[in-house]
């Protein structure tokens, strides 16, 4: 008992030593984000922070000078349209390739590597492309199906994993009941299914929300800008302001942070099923 | 004649389900492919893309691309930007999976910690690492200098000799949480069993490791490997946001020179061409990975 006690603390100590080095960069990005610029633009800048010189006055600045809260909406806007796209078409797909047996499962399996395999860079070319021809370019839809597109193959797998766990009498049994096959998935189906949902929403927010090709090859005027474009078009300035930039990076990180820590258990479950099913 | 109408209502809901991730795979991703393979065959520049289709038709995009020094330049880059990030984030992901399948107090938010880097955007990852490793100011030649490591002041990112290895580091940080979350789920699936059996016959930590950790993820551990590679090699973000490629083309993987040539050259013909021998040789990697990993799970 207590040698497993000690056992735990000792694996406990060395996560932590390692998690130090790991986070690093969060933590310099946010320490540069909160002390003023002469603290930080130093030969020899402090580890730790000087509390007393604690100041969040680069965030008025960066809301004044920059229109962070446009390039947020349009994330925002952006990976909310690509979660819908993406979780419903992927809760469809996974759900029949869980159910039933067709000929679509190997094409599927296909299509999880065809856009695992295709480089960003390759694949931009046509849709710059076909979106021009189709008047997509400077829009947001562009922006989404570009996104969706990447996303479904991997969630529907994620999702077909969560399915697979759910016993099929249940559905027989609604269906007996007076059920159809629409009913059944939607009112019994779908609610046990929901960590499952969160799993791959989980990974189409983070995906979509780290987008930087699409949305900076598709849309090209600033107040179409996502946050990843904005934090980028820092980097071309004549002069880095890096208190600056690290303040709107957390402006950035932070949404993504909280959804990854609220809902990582999730997404491990849902590779535990997903490399079951394998 | 009922079991047949109830076999057609089957095949009908099936394929009704399947339909709208159906159309958004052909319509978005072999549909593009198409055109990518249409437009590779187009020879020279379009700076006005509806006018691509005037361009007159050959292989000559291929025949450039073989014989272009850029290209093997870049072919050479990428290779050991894949090899220089798998191996050290695999090493990292493995280790840290191993610790985190222990039991600890505290292991679920230990591990969201861990897992962390995952979720921060590629842009982040990238101003984070170019700040950290700025030439005068950047806290990493601070450390180093304070403990007497070095006495210049190293420009990572800017010098042609470091830029190479620079952008790794911000590419593995972002790459192992992936192997983490794929080993540690494969970790888990390991019955408990086979580990008391081998304590009972004596196995030491090494021996219990080869075998029966090892044959237990073996399979997890090549897929995993194999969907990163494709990540590294195709994704640029990271560089794009760190050099661009630069100095010099020191840093100009594949994907990169590709986008260059594509929007900033618009020589769409040709980037193309490149990007399809790309396709070509992660297609046929990943065919053979994937049959060496079956041959030897057997």
């Amino acid at each position: 008992m207590t040698r497993n006690r000690l056992q735990g603390l000792a694996t406990l100590a060395a996560c932590c030593a390692i998690a130090l080095v790991v986070l690093f960069p969060i933590y310099w990005i946010a320490m540069t984000a909160i002390l003023p610029t002469e603290i930080m633009l130093s030969r020899n800048p402090p580890l730790l922070p000087p509390l007393d010189r604690v100041s969040l006055a680069a965030y008025p600045e960066i809301f004044a000078r920059k229109p962070i809260l446009t390039w947020l909406a349009n994330s925002v806007i952006v990976a909310l349209g690509t979660l819908a796209v993406a979780i419903v078409a992927a809760a469809m797909a996974g759900y029949s390739l869980s159910r039933y047996r067709t000929k679509a499962q190997q094409a599927m399996g296909f299509g999880l590597l065809a856009s695992k395999m295709l480089p960003g860079s390759l694949i931009i070319i046509p849709f710059f492309i076909l979106f021009s021809k189709v008047g997509l370019i400077e829009t947001k839809t562009g922006v989404v199906l570009a996104n969706a597109a990447i996303a479904v193959p991997f969630a529907t797998w994620l999702l077909k994993g969560f399915f697979d766990a759910i016993p099929r009498e249940l559905e027989q049994a609604a269906m007996i009941d007076g059920c159809n096959e629409w009913q059944a998935f939607r009112h019994i189906v779908l609610p046990l299914a929901r960590p499952g949902l969160a799993a791959s929403a989980t990974y189409v927010a983070i995906v979509t929300w780290a987008d930087l090709v699409f949305a900076r090859t598709l849309m090209s005027k600033p107040e179409n800008w996502l946050m990843t474009v904005g934090l980028q078009s820092f980097m071309g300035e004549y002069l880095v302001e890096w208190s600056a930039l690290m303040a709107a990076a957390t402006v950035s990180l932070l949404p993504m942070l909280i959804l990854f820590f609220l809902l990582e258990p999730f997404l491990v479950k849902g590779m535990t099923q997903g490399s079951l099913a394998n | 004649m009922r079991a047949y109408f109830r076999r057609r209502r089957q095949t009908f809901i099936a394929y009704g389900l399947l339909s709208p991730a159906f159309l958004m795979v052909a319509g978005l991703i072999v549909y593009p492919l198409y055109t990518v393979f249409a437009t590779s065959l187009r020879e020279g520049r379009a700076p006005n893309i509806a006018r691509l289709d005037r361009l007159p038709l050959g292989f000559g995009n291929f025949l450039r691309a073989l014989g272009d020094e850029q290209v093997w330049h870049s072919a050479a880059v990428t290779l050991f930007y894949a090899a220089g990030t798998i191996v050290p984030s695999f090493a990292i992901g493995l280790g840290i999976a191993l610790l985190l399948n222990r039991d600890f107090p505290g292991r679920r938010y230990v591990r969201s910690l861990m897992l962390l880097p995952w979720a921060v955007p590629g842009v982040v990852a990238a101003i984070a690492f170019l700040w950290m490793f700025d030439a005068s100011y950047g806290v990493v030649n601070s450390v180093l200098r304070r403990l007497g490591l070095v006495t210049a002041d190293i420009a990572w990112f800017v010098d042609g000799d470091t830029a190479l290895y620079a952008v790794l580091l911000p590419t593995i940080w972002k790459c192992f949480p992936f192997f983490t979350l794929t080993l540690l789920a494969a970790l888990q699936s390991v019955p408990q069993a086979l580990y008391e059996a081998a304590r009972i016959d004596g196995a030491g930590s090494a021996a219990e490791f080869r075998y029966v950790t090892w044959p237990g993820i073996r399979s997890a551990a090549v897929l995993a490997v194999i969907l990163q590679t494709l990540w590294v090699v195709k994704d640029f973000d990271l560089v794009f946001a760190t050099t661009g490629g630069g100095p010099s083309r020191a840093t100009q993987t594949l994907s990169m020179f590709v986008y260059e040539e594509a929007f900033q050259f618009f020589r769409m013909g040709y980037a193309s061409a490149v990007g399809v021998l790309m396709l070509f040789v992660c297609a046929g990697l990943a065919f053979v990975a994937m049959r060496w990993g079956k041959q030897e799970g057997q």
